[in-house]
């Protein structure tokens, strides 16, 4: 098919791309924090994100609770989860041999999609939002849109301003970038890095919970092993913005997204999830460090 | 004691022993023989809602037959019960090829019945093939399961309709019904053609019905062009870039060839983030009830291409007894009240006549179960076939009846229902255009 794209057609594209970019900038902040901290890659990142949704989902059933409420319930469980994982298992490993955390978060990805198939089978689920018939209509570029996207990016901006907030203006954040950047120095200065580790891998997991959240408002995204291709660009993406780097990994994920839905748009839709590989091998070749990423002394 | 009596007494005990064991043998009456049907269905996976459907309608044939007496072998001189096997093939080709060599190997099944996926099917029938077990397939819509030439498919035969019949009654449906539709009610300038999109699953199956529907305008003439074409891959839940290309093509109507949630999903997303208001026509592959409760008030006015109507007003007595048989089956079962679905319709079909060509062979020897299937005429059972018989042409296809069916919401009960809307053989009442609808002209 010729590609002739009007304007309004190409703005839509953008959106989409900037949608799916605000959930990989959730996925891929939280995994980046993890990393950043502990020096762990944890590959079942992907599950938690999955984990959080299930948990919106059942309160916003069971309790009535708006689904975009039941975020904060996602973030509080999953965050638990999160600490108790690295406390029971991450802490035990850490600093032994990198095998020994690969094939821990690995044994983690089957031990959690094993547990979600027994609570919520392998049936695909959605979120049912009480906007989702509402839609709202942009004269200048004449596009409809539905709420639920302008609230998807609306409440994406807010968790990672907030986040942004913590990491940057206070006495944990500065603790956390401090363990982040040299552990051993941060020790001597009376951080307790261990804590550090805890609150991070918590903090990491609640905000794949709010990814996970928010997918499963907008697509029926909500299924036991969904949650490891969203993972695999995650990875891209903190490679693509720097490993590390709070500011690489928005704009990493944001470019991610936009990338996507244009390869969708030129290339056709079955190149939507190779070009994670294909960034991700792009970026390793020209600039190993990524955008943001600082060369290593 | 002395060492001549412990000897006798050892040597009196292993007797004993010898003799009980050989006695075990020779009066156990051996396992009683019976009819071991394995069901190859998708549990698991994007293809979980029609495999489960598949699973339900296959106990319940062999539940009816058991109930009924069984199937009478004339090589036991008796009835034989039957037994169901089932096999998981997780929707996905590796895994298809473990569940069959299972169910072929371990559970030792005489025929098998199912499978869904047409990518899954091409890779699980060879075990199925290499061993000359007779495979009945329900599902895969792929005329290659029987057609494939790198291998030997005799013993493989097909009881559904494959992709050249969904693509053949849609255009005919689109140049039939919705084109004059379109001209009648001033939304389509009579000199040009009808302006179709198709949005697919990048697949055997989904690609088949492009391929097919091309062949079928050009073959036949139809005043209709395809005017975008986009694939998705399986499993695949975000469809809005690709449906955001195909209304800046401005279609008269979207076919898409996907799974029960991908087709399902993506009309909502068209409908509901795009904002694409047009007439989307799914393929029979989604009659199931996971389709109809994904959609909600979304599916109203929306078009499936089918050969079994469950949710249709009343069509066939055959149709309307199972229905409710099954329904009160897994009420009973489950609690609630299950919608069957096309798949298991043509599973529960497939069942019976398998039972019937045992019966005609007199033996679970598998060459002589794969002549009589191959033999078969019996009368129609859900599915409705062009000259009222089931019976297998050359190429082990069947022949059935597909029609078109329009979704309507019903706001009172909350529920979906259908009314057949071509051919004109058995419409229970006229197409329509949704009150929203927009194209080219609006």
């Amino acid at each position: 098919m010729p590609l002739e794209i009007s304007l309004s057609t190409l703005v839509q594209i953008v959106i989409w791309g900037l949608i799916n970019g605000c959930i990989y900038v959730l996925l891929a902040s939280g995994l980046n924090l993890i990393f950043g901290v502990m020096k762990v890659v944890n590959f079942a990142h992907g599950e938690f994100m999955i984990l959080g949704g299930y948990v919106s989902y059942w309160v916003s059933i069971y309790a009535g609770l708006n689904p975009y409420f039941s975020i904060f319930v996602s973030i509080g469980v999953i965050g638990i989860v999160g600490v108790l994982t690295e406390r029971v298992c991450f802490r035990r490993v850490l600093g032994t041999s990198k095998l020994n955390e690969i094939v821990l978060s690995l044994g983690l990805i089957y031990v959690l999609q094993n547990a979600m198939s027994v609570l919520w089978t392998d049936k695909e689920r959605q979120i049912s939002s009480p906007f989702e018939f509402i839609t709202v209509h942009f004269e200048i570029i004449n596009i409809n849109m539905r709420l639920d996207l302008l609230i998807v990016i609306g409440v994406t901006v807010l968790i990672m301003a907030g986040f942004y907030i913590l990491i940057k203006r206070t006495k944990i954040g500065r603790a956390i970038r401090a363990t982040s950047q040299n552990r051993s120095a941060a020790m001597l200065m009376g951080i307790n890095v261990e804590y550090m580790d805890m609150f991070s891998f918590g903090l990491g997991t609640a905000l794949a919970a709010t990814a996970g959240t928010l997918l499963a408002i907008l697509f029926p995204a909500l299924y036991p092993q969904a949650g490891a291709m969203p993972a695999l660009k995650a990875f891209t993406i903190i490679v693509l913005g720097g490993l590390g780097s709070t500011i690489g990994a928005i704009v990493g994920g944001l470019a991610y997204g936009l990338a996507e839905s244009s390869a969708i748009a030129i290339l056709g839709g079955t190149w939507r999830d190779a070009i994670a590989f294909a960034i991700l091998i792009l970026v390793l070749v020209i600039r190993p460090t990524g955008l943001f990423g600082e060369k290593e002394a | 004691m002395k060492k001549r009596t412990q000897l006798i007494l050892a040597v009196a005990i292993i007797a004993i022993i010898a003799v009980s064991i050989a006695a075990y043998y020779y009066l156990t009456v051996p396992p009683e023989r019976t009819i071991k049907i394995g069901l190859v269905a998708s549990l698991t996976g994007p293809g979980s809602a029609e495999g489960a459907d598949m699973q339900r309608a296959a106990i319940l044939a062999v539940e009816e037959i058991n109930a009924a007496g069984g199937v009478y072998v004339s090589e036991y001189g008796r009835n034989l019960t039957v037994t169901l096997e089932i096999g998981d093939d997780k929707t996905k080709p590796a895994d298809g090829v473990i569940a069959v060599e299972e169910l072929i190997k371990s559970k030792n099944v005489d025929v098998l019945v199912g499978g869904l996926s047409s990518s899954v099917t091409l890779a699980s029938q060879v075990p199925a093939i290499d061993n000359n077990v007779p495979f009945v397939i329900t599902g895969a819509s792929t005329p290659q399961v029987t057609r494939r030439t790198d291998k030997n498919t005799s013993y493989m035969f097909h009881y559904c309709t494959i992709i050249d019949d969904y693509s053949e009654t849609i255009v005919k449906f689109l140049n039939h019904t919705v084109r004059p539709t379109l001209i009648d009610e001033g939304r389509m300038d009579p000199e040009r053609n009808l302006r179709l999109a198709m949005l697919v699953r990048n697949d055997a199956y989904g690609i088949g019905c492009y391929d097919t529907t091309v062949r079928f305008i050009n073959d036949l003439g139809l005043p209709i062009e395809i005017v975008e074409y986009q694939k998705f891959e399986p499993g695949a839940t975000d469809f809005t870039t690709q449906l955001t290309l195909i209304q800046a093509a401005k279609p008269d109507a979207v076919y898409h060839a996907g799974l029960t949630a991908e087709s399902s999903n993506l009309v909502k997303q068209g409908l509901q983030n795009v904002g694409l208001k047009t007439i989307y026509i799914a393929v029979e592959v989604c009659q199931t009830p996971q389709f109809y409760e994904i959609l909600g008030s979304w599916g109203d006015y929306q078009i499936l291409e089918s050969k079994f109507g469950s949710k249709a007003a009343s069509y066939s007595d055959a149709v309307d007894t199972y229905i409710a048989n099954y329904m009160q089956r897994w009420k009973d079962a489950q609690g609630n009240p299950i919608i069957p679905g096309m798949m298991g319709a043509d599973t529960y079909d497939a069942i019976y006549l398998i039972c019937k060509a045992i019966e005609n062979a007199g033996t679970l020897d598998k060459a002589k179960i794969r002549d009589e299937i191959e033999n078969i005429e019996m009368d129609q059972m859900l599915i409705m076939m062009k000259n009222g018989m089931i019976w297998f042409d050359q190429n082990h296809e069947i022949d059935p009846i597909s029609f078109i069916e329009q979704m309507t919401w019903n706001s009172t009960t909350s529920q979906l229902t259908t009314y057949i809307v071509y051919p004109d053989s058995l419409k229970q009442r006229d197409f329509e255009l949704p009150p929203d609808y927009e194209n080219e002209y609006s």
